[in-house]
């Protein structure tokens, strides 16, 4: 029987590929994701354990609750000296290591827009693990050493100045040298700039203060004992560990920040898989009523039932264990792919060689071969349903069962579960683990009810699609809808595989189009200036100092600053985002609506109280007068009177809004996240953008000042890049569908080489054969993209409806594009199986039994 | 002469393994005639009729079609031959199961892109006896209704002569019978040039001429002249 299965497959050599291939994408994406985030952590797992490794102990700030970018409460000299004075400590030294400094390229403008450019100071030789590559290390102030990634990046000849800026506005130090660290010229593409402490701490603001504490033992000396004696002085809000607990709790972060990354490759990779499935699933069922006749012949020879089944499951199996190694082979080439892609977005990321963890071959051949079985189990029993007897009749047809009767309350009671999961995890949790996972299962069900239903759609969408092929194309259009609804559950399959693709994809476009929409709105309605100053890369602080120079210009009347930073309120889950304002001036440059405490109440906010969005009023059963515990990074708790209820659709401020001075005095939030910005009347707008864009050119560059319509459309750009890397992902699983349409094709044709042979015996052409098959996977690929176009609305309308104050916005013009791009997706599926038909032997085409 | 076969010989495979299906035959099919052919199974008849038909190439020789020498024109040009010259009845009924017997009738016409002769389709499907048929399906159909859907199909274009592979082999007596009865009414009445090939004696006798096949030679001629075995002739190209 093995020898059965094994020549089985053989002999359809096209179809072996393409299903395998159908498998092989998806575990290429787990596998790739595995192999690129792994090769990529154990990089800078050495990295870091480099740095560190002349650090006995180290003391930092505790940045648990550090602000959004990453800044947190510098140590103080103090500090240092107490640490000095610990038995144990043979030295102690202070160093700057701050990831928000901009070094600026030869164009003047930030050598990176998205990974951090760190300001660091040179540590004594005794921690030092920097290599010198080019040149020397800084010896005096002035003096700055660059990563060998930026200077080569940048052209950068050593001797000439370089402009650096973070708190202080924009200074020129000397470039003396390149360095790497752990043999790695690049760090994530992040930049660093060593240079003596005096000038760290006076660019980064921190004069007389560190970032870090590094403390060398005495000989002898236990590091963990020590860590404990240092603790003991350290106080709240400082974190003491050894150096490889600093290096691992570095490497943690790396790692927490990836697994976001290839969390959402490997869904994309599951998306991809359950497409492939479809597949799978379809062409198993063609297959195995094609060879009914050969089933039974084996059952009258004396095959049991449990023999064919494993026959077909053993075949399963191999198109299993092929398409996973293949995928977990073509992960290497992936895993390339994805640095190559990052690289090009700016991400350099560090890699040395390849890591192939067991856990990835593991994961891609179980999760490959799984897929495969369970999607070819329902064809393979079928398999053994075929009676013996039907070797001896004519023209056999797979037994008819009860469960294809039961199909549509199946695929309606799927259906409705999928949508009721759904919403449940929209609704009912937000945005927590397991509600994300009920939103993807109920997806998934969702999906897998409309596939089961879609039989029933075939004809009629089918028949509407096909109607004005029939009159452009006459009869090759009329065969092409009749051959597509001939086994409508063959094409709804093969559709249903498209539309998954499709709704995604529409469900993202939508989802985009409606965040733009959001934000210009509350952007129009809500912005009073003229001007908002933001970080050069969109994200990340920037110094208060920009702000309060460009007040000075004349013809600005209000500057208004709005800084971020991170709190833990008792009884929240997770952390939460803390907005600071300057209530005075707040409202003047931005209409913030106040739901409840009146419109009095941002201008009026004070130290100790806090305004909430609506939302987290809701989800919280927060109201006016409620009081708030919030942790601070110090270690500390304070409480909050809330006295405001706001809306911010702009997500501009975030669920809680507190004063300035607050954030400064309990956070240490002292750098802008935005500054708000308006002119005096009378004064002309476009001299006074300009003087500003000059000012924040020549001091603070990593600053830019925008127009409400250049933050639109900046805002815009961000969604749309990151649209466009969810489309090719979600490209993946169209390609896959795409197979699948081949291969039905490919399937169908087999059964209707004789037809084909005698239409081309009375007079159709080579071209007509080609245009038939392709309008009949264009209608295939057109009936998966309406489902699928319909599905992604409606789960797009289901969604944002959990959302509050989304504005729901139908890109037409893209959805139509996808409609367009299904039908050309059909043309392209059909290029081979055109050519297959049109190239058959009329002769032995008529004699193909 | 509507078709005329030209000392045409036709091998199988190469070397020790190759079959001389054909070994030189000389034909020819006046218009109107209803020809029938016959032979010992292997003879060679479905690879006469297929070269004559365009369907397949002889190794050597010629094959005019209505004027036309067939023996190099490119698939385009054989397809155009077929689409506007050709008709065909093939052994199992070949009907498309999508379409309706009146469709399945048209389909040569639809296929060209013409618009069918009203008047000449009714006449056809009154022939046929189809009348009542016409929007059933072909698994609606019984082998014999097939079969003459089939025979309405090769008339539908009128074609300078239509081909039929043994049209009654897959049917029983009775239906056999009516479907030689319309291929000679078609020649009778309309005209038609028909070749068939046959294993029945009682269907060649409905022919005006038997050719019988041995061995891929003619050995015999019903039409009188005694037809001598040739040798390949070196081919006219
Ligand atoms: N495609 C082919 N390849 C090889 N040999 C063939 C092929 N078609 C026919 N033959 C051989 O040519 C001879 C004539 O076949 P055919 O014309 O089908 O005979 P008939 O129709 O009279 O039974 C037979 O010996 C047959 O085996
Ligand atoms: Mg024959």
């Amino acid at each position: 029987m093995r020898k059965v299965a094994l020549s089985g497959l053989l002999a359809r050599k096209t179809r072996l590929a393409l299903t395998a291939l159908a498998v092989a994408l998806g575990v290429t994406l787990i596998s790739g994701t595995y192999i690129f985030t792994d090769t990529i952590n154990r990089s800078f797992d050495r990295i870091f354990q480099v740095s560190l490794e002349k650090v006995d102990v180290v003391l930092t700030p505790d940045d648990d609750l550090g602000g959004e970018d990453r800044t947190t409460i510098p140590l103080d000299r103090a500090l240092l000296r107490r640490v000095r004075a610990v038995p144990g400590v043979a030295t102690a030294e202070g160093v700057i290591n701050d990831p928000n400094g901009t070094v600026l390229g030869n164009d003047g403008k930030p050598v990176s827009k998205g990974p951090p450019t760190f300001i660091a100071s040179l540590e004594g030789p005794a921690f030092r693990a920097l290599e010198v590559v080019d040149g020397r290390l800084p010896r005096t102030d002035g003096e700055v050493i660059l990563d060998k990634g930026t200077v080569d990046r940048e052209g950068f000849a050593l001797g000439r100045e370089v402009a650096i800026q973070a708190a202080a506005p924009k200074t020129r130090l000397r470039l003396v040298g390149s360095t790497t660290i752990a043999g790695a010229t690049s760090l994530g593409g992040a930049t660093f700039a060593v240079m003596t402490l005096r000038d760290a701490q006076r660019l980064t603001g921190k004069v007389g203060r560190f970032d870090a504490i590094d403390v060398g033992a005495q000989e002898g000396a236990d590091a963990g004992a020590l860590v404990r004696r240092v603790k003991a002085i350290a106080g709240p809000g400082v974190v003491v560990r050894t150096g490889s607990q600093q290096a691992e709790s570095q490497s943690a972060d790396i790692r927490g920040g990836l697994s976001i990354l290839s969390t959402a490759l490997l869904a994309f990779a599951g998306i991809s898989l359950f497409v492939g499935a479809f597949i799978i699933f379809n062409t198993f069922s063609i297959t195995v009523a094609q060879r009914a006749r050969e089933f039974a012949l084996l059952r009258t020879l004396g095959a049991t039932r449990r023999q064919v089944l494993r026959s077909v499951l053993g075949e399963g199996l191999t198109i299993g264990v092929l398409g996973s190694a293949a995928g977990l082979l073509l992960g290497v080439a992936v895993a390339k792919g994805l640095k190559a892609l990052f690289s090009t977005l700016g991400v350099d990321l560090p890699s040395s060689g390849t890591v192939l963890l067991t856990r990835t071959v593991l994961v891609s051949m179980v999760v490959g071969v799984l897929v495969t079985l369970v999607s070819c189990l329902a064809p393979a029993l079928r398999a053994t349903r075929v009676p013996p007897v039907a070797a001896l009749r004519e023209g056999v047809a797979m037994p008819e069962t009860r469960s294809s009767r039961l199909l549509t309350p199946l695929a309606l009671v799927l259906t409705t579960l999928g949508v009721a999961l759904l919403a449940l995890g929209l609704f009912a949790g937000s945005g927590t683990n397991a509600a994300l996972t009920l939103v993807g299962a109920g997806a998934a069900l969702a999906f897998l009810g409309v596939a089961l239903l879609s039989p029933r759609l075939v004809p009629p969408i089918a028949g509407a699609v096909g109607a004005p092929l029939e009159r452009a194309f006459g009869l090759t259009g009329r065969l092409a809808r009749e051959n597509s609804v001939r086994q409508p559950g063959r094409t709804a399959t093969t559709a249903a595989a498209l539309m998954i693709g499709v709704a995604l994809v529409c469900f993202a476009s939508i989802f985009a189009a409606g965040a733009k929409q959001t934000i210009a709105k509350a952007v129009d309605s809500g912005l009073r200036g003229q001007l908002i100053v933001q970080n050069q890369s969109g994200f990340g602080a920037f110094t208060a100092a920009a702000g309060a120079a460009v007040r000075r210009e004349p013809g600005v009347a209000i500057v208004s600053p709005v800084r971020g930073g991170q709190t833990r309120v008792t009884g929240v889950g997770g952390k939460s985002r803390l907005a600071g304002i300057d209530p005075a001036s707040f409202q003047r440059v931005y209409h913030l609506r106040v739901r409840a405490g009146g419109e009095r109440a941002v201008r009026d906010l004070q130290d100790g109280q806090v305004l909430v969005t609506q939302d987290f009023a809701d989800e919280h059963g927060t109201r006016l007068g409620s009081r708030l515990r919030a942790a601070t990074p110090r270690g500390r708790a304070v409480t909050w009177t809330v006295t405001g209820i706001i809306e911010d659709k702009a997500g501009l401020v975030g669920p809680l809004v507190v004063p300035n001075p607050t954030l400064r005095r309990a956070f240490g939030v002292t750098s802008d996240q935005l500054t708000l910005v308006a002119f005096r009347p009378g004064a002309d707008p476009g001299a006074l953008k300009a003087r500003i864009d000059a000012l924040l050119a020549r001091d603070f560059p990593q600053a830019e000042a925008l127009t409400a319509e250049q933050f639109k459309s900046a805002q815009r750009d961000q969604i749309n890049q990151l649209l466009g890397l969810i489309y090719a992902l979600l490209a993946l699983s169209v390609i896959v569908s795409l197979f699948g349409i081949v291969n039905t094709l490919v399937l169908s044709i087999t059964e209707r080489t004789r037809e084909l042979g005698m239409l081309r015996a009375i007079g159709t052409s080579r071209r007509q054969v080609k245009r038939m098959i392709r309008l009949e996977a264009v209608i295939t690929a057109l009936i998966g993209g309406i489902l699928g176009l319909v599905l992604g609305v409606g789960l797009s309308v289901l969604v944002t409806r959990a959302i509050d104050d989304f504005n729901l916005a139908f890109p037409v013009p893209t959805l139509i594009a996808v409609l367009v791009a299904s039908g050309v997706a059909g043309v392209l599926a059909a290029v081979l199986p055109a050519r297959r038909a049109a190239g058959l032997d009329v002769l032995s085409a008529l004699a193909h039994d | 002469m509507i078709v005329t076969a030209t000392s045409v010989t036709r091998r199988y495979g190469t070397g020790e393994a190759s079959v001389d299906a054909l070994r030189g035959i000389t034909v020819g099919f006046p218009a109107g005639q209803f020809t029938a052919i016959m032979g010992p199974s292997g003879s060679g008849k479905s690879t006469l009729m297929h070269i004559l038909a365009g369907l397949d190439r002889p190794s050597a020789g010629s094959v005019v079609v209505d004027g036309t020498e067939i023996a190099g024109l490119d698939d385009g040009a054989l397809t155009q031959l077929r689409r506007d010259k050709l008709g065909f009845i093939f052994q199992s009924f070949n009907l498309l199961p999508v379409l309706t017997a009146e469709e399945n009738i048209l389909l040569p016409l639809s296929i060209a892109g013409r618009d069918p002769d009203r008047a000449w389709i009714d006449q056809l499907i009154d022939t046929v006896g189809l009348r009542d048929r016409l929007r059933h399906r072909p698994a609606e159909l019984s082998g014999g209704q097939q079969q003459r859907v089939a025979v309405a199909r090769a008339l539908a274009a009128r074609p300078a002569v239509v081909f039929a592979d043994e049209p009654t082999g897959n049917l029983d007596s009775t239906t056999s019978a009516e479907v030689l009865r319309l291929l000679r009414q078609a020649a009778d009445e309309f005209g038609q040039t028909i070749v068939m090939v046959t294993h029945d004696p009682e269907s060649a006798a409905v022919a005006d001429r038997l050719i019988v096949l041995r061995d891929g030679l003619l050995a015999e001629d019903s039409a009188g002249t005694a037809v001598p075995a040739t040798a390949p002739a070196p081919a006219g190209e």
